[in-house]
């Protein structure tokens, strides 16, 4: 028994990247078929004016239609009459997954340097909060219009990485100068983001003119610039630009960590520190560099936040930070991984309001469903990720019998 | 069966053979480790298993084990053929297997680590029946010889104690057949001694012992019999009496071999390398080295020797910037490098073999081509603003490949998929091939083939022609005495005597090494290693 699921492991571990897009897939469509089980037999526990009668029970919900919502609802149906690219669920969707690979990298990067940063929500938080207040003060000194876009876009993001890398450098530094655990301090640093930049709000920044604790609204021409003909139109609060630039970090990072000399200490520090330090690798300032890295990713995804879809701070933030967590999981720490598994947390996350929408399927079972489809996409790159503790330990010796003799 | 009653030999099959291996062929994806081997092994002899890193060895010796299956042949255990699944099946026919790296649960003690898994209970299996383990243990070390306590706890003994637990568990759970992997690796030459004195005590109770060993002075010295294997076939089987150490070396490794490193002397220049009463304190407080002066010029091989654990470690990683002293000072090329980072030390000149080679020497889950660099990875020869040009850097992990004979030769896999010696091959070039002032090699040929051995010897002597400055560290006596022009010996944190080694025989540095202090010819040398040297002769 043990030895079989060894074997498993092994297999798993051995996959080719072929057999791992395999996996996933079939991973998916099992998810996909354990869910719709568990939506149709649900439906039978329900109470509903029409349903499929069988058994001599009643089965209010129709996975199919669940299912069809889920996926295509994201994409706005695209199936259907009057589909056009440029729909709201589309937007809502692109929208999420392009906030969620800024977060999804901060959680990355981190990862790969061997250091667990929960804290990429409150880098979020701080980030946001800076490029918001920084945007609100510096437009009062520069031009509108284009020029103003042109300069405040770029502040806002520059100011949002500053505040997130700032809060991402104290846990490093704490933990590199005092030994606190990262995972420890990043939980309360979220809280403590919080607390302050609700303290910050009411202190200064509130609106004024509005009840809802939120910042004053950044000028429509600091928002992100929709693309003229080809981009999504401003009420939906997504930019084709922002998504650009979204997947030109990802390629940016993973150009950092495969290419670099930081990169390739980063990831030396993240596998085996002892093997960094003897490479010449001060672990100390690497754990500082790659936290605050990593904050000032999660502080980007804040000023896109901001930028992009509210045009102003809210004091109400949503887990976005928190979501990276899975994203990166999800994309095994893959820089380039993280793009696929953000827009599939986009799809389902969009997914579900469309299934809302369209059915009587209540969201608590919407959120087992995406749940499912989550935890079978992961659990492959999860179990290869144990099973490589595991199974190194009894590698072959490898015979050479491809080796060319020694006297030659 | 319980280990105590355990003599087979009064049932004499027709075969006197202990264990044959018929025709074992195993292959795993992409290469053949063993090619139709044959083994014999008569009963209640002593047989080597001898063959240079992956010749296929430990994988014939796992599939008599029971952890692989092999590909093709037989496998015949007392003139029995046997299909063994598992070790379980190994183990309930006799054949039992000490690891290179002990099994034991150190936290337990003695006679809860050999009744492990074969606890004899009692009151109808409720509970471990404690007095007759105690009772079969203690039977089992009158009978061997042993002198070991059952209630002692595994952390408080000497790795060859622990050897001995790990063969009374062996014993206990009924073997006949035991096979050793690499036993000596970790023993003092003290403990070898002992060793083969256990090896005795065995075969004189009809046991059959099979041991693993790339060392030829084993294989003539305690064996009844030896099988060469090389490159996964067994090219010669052969009575150690019967043969020369050269012959041996030259069927291992399938030409003509020299046994020994050359070493004449060369003119030695200014000091490299020099500290001076450089102290280390661990945790919790306790010196572990204490005051040590330590001078290595150019042009000359200094060498370290020690017992594992008497400070080498912690003085090796001040010098090369792992460590911060709690004392003392260390000049480099004339310079105070006391604070310098350990890059810093690197980028001077500064190459390292380190001790650990899993834990620091390589990055495991990276492949070859990724640990070439390290290192080097923001030198000028591989970086450009930060940026690494990894086609330079391929094509170094290429040569290193195949100058320092890796195998198999692909820079593309991953470091921990290369076996133990082929590993520490690779790190020995990538440190030798940096263009150092001054090399500091921690056991530089720990695992590795003799072919390759004689390899890194010469490339070490080389750099010593070539006027750079050698410090070796190595717990092989040979090893040092070979290379070094000067040998200290490394006592908790002391220079206990700075010497010429060819003035000590190893039974003298064995003493030196496990404390005793000289008597005559090497007089003590206390902290102060100004006399140690002029008394040793060493400073020209």
């Amino acid at each position: 028994m043990r030895e079989d699921f060894e074997r498993l492991l092994e297999r798993l571990v051995h996959a080719s990247v072929l057999e791992r897009v395999a996996i996933s897939v079939a991973a998916l469509l099992t998810a996909i078929l354990l869910g719709g089980v568990l939506v149709f037999v649900s439906g039978a526990f329900a109470t509903c004016r029409a349903g499929l009668d069988l058994a001599g029970a009643t089965f209010c919900y129709n996975p199919m239609q669940v299912y069809y919502e889920l996926f295509l609802g994201a994409l706005g149906h695209p199936l259907e009459g009057g589909w056009e690219l440029h729909n709201y669920n589309l937007a809502t969707t692109l929208r999420q997954t392009t906030l969620l690979i800024f977060a999804g990298l901060s959680v990355a990067v981190a990862f790969r340097a061997g250091l667990f940063n929960i804290g990429t929500q409150g880098q979020l938080v701080v980030g946001g909060l800076t490029t918001a207040v920084t945007v609100l003060f510096a437009a009062s000194y520069l031009p509108g219009g284009f020029v103003g876009t042109v300069l405040l876009v770029p502040i806002g993001v520059l100011a949002g990485a500053v505040g997130g890398g700032f809060y991402g450098a104290i846990p490093g530094a704490l933990k590199a100068y005092a030994g606190a655990n990262e995972v420890i301090t990043t939980i309360m640093l979220n809280f403590i983001a919080v607390g302050v930049t609700s303290t910050l709000l009411s202190w200064r920044f509130q609106d004024p003119a509005s009840d809802n604790p939120q910042t004053r609204a950044i000028p429509e021409y600091a928002e992100i610039p929709n693309l003229p003909l080809v981009g999504f139109s401003p009420r939906m609060n997504f930019s084709l630009l922002a998504l650009g630039f979204a997947i030109a970090l990802i390629v940016g990072i993973a150009w950092l960590l495969a290419r670099t000399a930081f990169g390739y200490e980063l990831r030396t520090t993240g596998v085996q520190p002892a093997a960094a330090a003897y490479g010449g690798v001060d672990e100390k300032r690497m754990t500082v560099a790659s936290m605050t890295l990593s904050g000032a990713l999660g502080g980007i995804a804040g000023a896109f936040w901001v930028l992009m879809e509210h045009g102003r701070w809210l004091e109400n933030v949503p887990d976005i930070g928190f979501d990276g967590i899975a994203v990166s999981i999800l994309a095994g720490n893959n820089p380039l991984g993280v793009g696929a598994a953000a827009f599939l947390f986009g799809v389902l996350d969009s997914g579900a309001s469309s299934i809302n929408t369209a059915t009587d399927v209540p969201p608590e079972l919407v959120g087992i469903l995406s749940g499912t489809i989550i935890l079978f996409v992961a659990m492959p790159e999860f179990f290869r990720m144990i099973g490589r503790r595991y199974v190194d330990v009894e590698e072959p010796e490898p015979a050479r019998s491809t080796g060319g003799e020694v006297d030659d | 069966m319980t280990g105590t009653d355990a003599a087979a030999s009064d049932v004499r099959t027709d075969e006197e053979l202990a264990v044959h291996l018929d025709g074992i062929t195993k292959r795993f994806p992409g290469v053949v480790a063993n090619d139709d081997v044959d083994l014999r092994v008569e009963r209640g002899n002593v047989h080597a298993l001898l063959g240079e890193n992956g010749a296929g060895k430990t994988t014939l010796m796992n599939v008599l084990y029971g952890l692989y299956g092999p590909t093709e042949g037989r496998v015949i255990v007392d003139g029995q053929e046997r299909s063994f699944d598992r070790p379980r099946d190994a183990i309930d026919a006799g054949v039992g297997m000490i690891h290179q790296h002990f099994m034991l649960v150190e936290t337990m003690t003695v006679a809860e680590n050999i009744a492990l898994g074969n606890e004899p209970k009692k009151w109808g299996g409720l509970a471990v029946d404690r007095a007759r383990i105690d009772r079969e243990i203690r039977d089992l070390c009158d009978r061997y010889g042993f002198d070991v306590d059952p209630s002692a706890t595994v952390a408080e003994l000497s790795v060859g104690a622990r050897q001995r637990v790990e063969i009374l568990k062996t014993l206990y759970r009924g073997a006949d057949v035991l096979i050793f992997d690499e036993p000596t690796a970790v023993l003092t030459p003290q403990e070898v001694e002992d060793l083969y004195g256990v090896f005795e005590a065995l075969t004189e109770r009809g046991k059959t012992i099979i041991f693993i060993t790339h060392k030829l002075g084993e294989a003539t010295h305690a064996a009844d019999g030896v099988t060469v294997l090389r490159d996964g076939r067994a090219v010669a089987s052969v009575e150690p009496t019967e043969t020369t150490r050269e012959e041996l070396a030259e069927l291992m490794v399938g030409r003509e071999v020299l046994l020994e490193a050359d070493s004449d002397p060369v003119k030695t220049g200014d000091p490299v390398l020099a500290t001076a009463d450089v102290t280390v304190e661990d945790d919790r407080g306790v010196k572990v080295v204490s005051g040590i002066d330590l001078e290595v010029r150019a042009g000359e091989v200094v060498g370290i020797a020690g017992v594992d654990g008497n400070g080498q470690s912690e003085l090796i990683e001040a010098i090369t910037g792992l460590r911060t002293p709690d004392g003392g000072t260390v000049r480099f090329d004339g310079e105070d490098v006391t604070d310098w980072s350990r890059r810093r030390r690197i980028e001077g000149g500064m190459a390292h073999v380190p001790e650990d080679r899993h834990e620091q020497g390589l990055v495991m889950p990276f492949d070859l081509v990724e640990n070439a660099v390290l290192g080097s990875q923001r030198s000028a020869r591989f970086a450009r603003n930060g940026r690494i040009d990894w086609a330079d850097v391929r094509d170094h992990a290429e040569d290193v490949i195949e100058t320092y004979d890796v195998r198999p030769p692909t820079a593309d896999a991953d470091a921990e998929s290369f076996s133990g010696g082929n590993q520490q091959k690779f790190v020995v070039g990538r440190e030798l091939e940096r263009d150092p002032e001054l090399v500091v090699a921690t056991h530089p040929t720990r695992g590795v083939d003799i072919g390759s051995t004689e390899f890194i010897h010469e490339r070490l002597l080389d750099l010593r022609r070539e006027g750079k400055a050698v410090l070796v560290v190595s717990s092989n006596l040979d090893e040092v005495q070979a290379l070094s022009d000067r040998l200290a010996v490394i006592y908790e944190g002391e220079f206990v005597a700075v010497t010429d080694p060819d003035d000590v025989t190893e039974e003298e540095l064995g003493l030196l090494m496990a404390g005793e202090r000289p008597d005559e010819g090497t007089q003590p040398a206390r902290a102060g290693g100004a006399d140690a040297n002029a008394n040793a002769g060493g400073e020209r």
